[in-house]
């Protein structure tokens, strides 16, 4: 049997104050995440913000000749729809669902009350919003610099942290898409993977199978990725919450 | 304090003996270098004016590093002529710019996030003038002003934007198109048909090796779209270095005018490859 869905499943809502978070409480609605599922598209307009709790989104960005290469990807530690607060009222990417799970979305009126009060949502907003920076900055220059191996490493280990289980449902296809890369590259890549016993990959499922070598593995900028997600977080529950 | 004796407006008459005509004159420069620069230009005049006295008129100096990454943020710029790139390093030393920052936009973001340590290398890359602030003096203006807080969120998402198109044009565009992308971006912000530039430091901004850029920019040379000698590069062809370029440049442009004509095009012809594909992967689940 599956354990109940809570909110605070997603580390931002977690970290609020009781206060706060007992205030969005009623306006946060849990709703399933599917697989493909674009959540936003390119100079759309946004009603919602997502907080994704068992599912992982993924920020596009679209090239005019309908290629896309992934620039972040957003899970349990995250929202999607940083336009909505910043005050960009469209976004130039697209997010898409990249593994299927459940998150809770927010209405763009409550979200935008919210965060203009300058409590602490808006602190762990801002704060989540320069991870996410770091985060793409990251993937631009790994993009730039780093062999298809170590970007697959990369990508693997940033969506299990995000996900409770070992196993992604995943194509190569799409995982070619989102790397921006050839499929030959990815099959490769998750050949020299699966040779090594890292990986097992078998229809369109990928399980890790030995995660410290996938770390071993992995370019710097995971870890830079992660540093700067878990530092978020750390440092605001100490802040927002000292009491917890 | 040089930023005290630097603002006519909000120093008492009682003091450290200032004449009248210096005061005058930093004041005159410290209105104009600021002006120049759209986001504080952008400010209601009330509040630019309280902004003003923690503002000190810089001259930016091409080489010189702003911050490093980790390193506390001390001050925020506000480039008027001068021009900012900031450089994600990779494997200590490899560099790549994932952000160009002119007078459309201000240096230290992290501090506008409620975070005091930067990410990235800011490296000045164009000499030219710049209003600076202090870190807790900028915090604090921060917090008391709402317009000034609208107008740097919007820049932020903008300025992730372009990193968001960099990341994406790395991966897709070849290194004549990036080239010409990065020529016109600058362009755009120093305002002058010529800016002295090395190969190797292109090489840096752009991510790729030295001879890249080199064949890159003989190749824009040819097209006599630009004229380069002895690191000097002059913009020849404006018009053909637009078509020379990728269509980052617009997408990224079309935010920064807050006008996202672009978008709807975008929009129309996305992936159906990619659509595709994930109905498959769906079928399969």
């Amino acid at each position: 049997m599956h354990a109940p869905h809570t909110p605070k499943q997603n580390h931002l809502l977690a970290a609020l104050p009781a206060a706060d978070y007992e205030r969005l409480l009623p306006h946060l609605e849990q709703t399933p995440l599917e697989l493909g599922w674009a959540l936003y598209e390119s100079g759309g307009e946004q009603g919602h913000v997502y907080f994704p709790t068992t599912s992982i989104v993924s920020l596009l960005c679209i090239m005019q000749d309908g290629s896309s290469a992934e620039i972040a990807v957003v899970g349990n530690e995250g929202l999607v729809g940083i336009a909505l607060f910043m005050g960009g009222e469209s976004t130039t990417g697209r997010a898409v669902v990249q593994s299927a799970g459940y998150g809770y979305r927010l209405r763009a009126s409550v979200l935008k009350t919210e965060f203009g009060q300058g409590g602490a949502l808006q602190h762990l907003l801002l704060r989540y919003t320069q991870a996410l920076i770091t985060q793409m900055a990251q993937t631009a220059v790994c993009n730039r610099r780093h062999s298809v191996e170590q970007q697959l490493c990369r990508w693997l280990l940033l969506s299990l942290d995000r996900l409770s289980s070992i196993e992604l449902t995943m194509t190569q296809e799409l995982i070619a898409n989102m790397l921006g890369v050839r499929r030959e590259g990815v099959t490769e890549a998750a050949g020299h993977l699966q040779a090594a016993g890292l990986i097992h990959y078998s229809r369109g499922k990928i399980t890790v199978l030995d995660r410290p070598k996938l770390e071993a593995r992995v370019c710097e900028c995971y870890a830079v990725v992660k540093r700067e997600s878990d530092r978020l977080l750390s440092r605001e529950t100490a802040i927002v919450d000292p009491l917890s | 304090m040089i930023e005290t004796v630097l603002n006519p407006l909000l120093v008492p008459p009682v003091g450290p003996p200032t004449t009248q005509s210096n005061r005058e004159r930093a004041g005159q420069v410290a209105r104009r270098a600021s002006i120049e620069n759209s986001r504080l230009a952008a400010v209601p005049r009330k509040e630019y004016r309280r902004l003003l006295a923690g503002l000190e008129p810089v001259t930016l100096t091409f080489g010189e590093v702003l911050y490093e990454p980790g390193e506390t943020i001390r001050h925020v710029y506000f480039p008027g002529s001068s021009l900012v790139s900031l450089l994600t390093l990779v494997d200590g030393h490899l560099t790549l710019e994932t952000g160009l920052i002119g007078r459309e936009g201000m240096v230290g973001i992290p501090l506008v996030l409620g975070h005091n340590v930067s990410s990235v290398r800011a490296l000045v890359q164009g000499t030219g003038t710049a209003m600076r602030m202090a870190a807790a003096r900028f915090s604090k203006e921060f917090r008391l002003s709402l317009a000034l807080q609208q107008e740097l969120y919007r820049y932020t998402h903008t300025l992730m934007a372009q990193i968001a198109q960099t990341a994406a044009c790395n991966r897709f565009h070849v290194v004549e198109m990036r080239l010409a992308r990065w020529l016109l971006m600058t362009h755009d912000r120093v305002k002058s048909d010529q800016f002295h530039m090395t190969h190797e430091f292109l090489g840096h901004m752009l991510g790729v090796r030295r001879v890249g850029v080199t064949k890159a920019a003989h190749a824009l040379q040819q097209r006599k779209l630009i004229g380069y000698s002895r690191g000097d590069i002059t913009v020849l062809d404006r018009r053909g270095l637009e078509a020379a370029a990728c269509q980052c440049y617009d997408v990224v442009k079309d935010m920064h005018d807050g006008a996202p004509a672009g978008h709807a095009v975008r929009k129309m012809r996305i992936s159906a490859c990619l659509t595709a594909q994930i109905r498959s992967v769906r079928r399969h689940t």
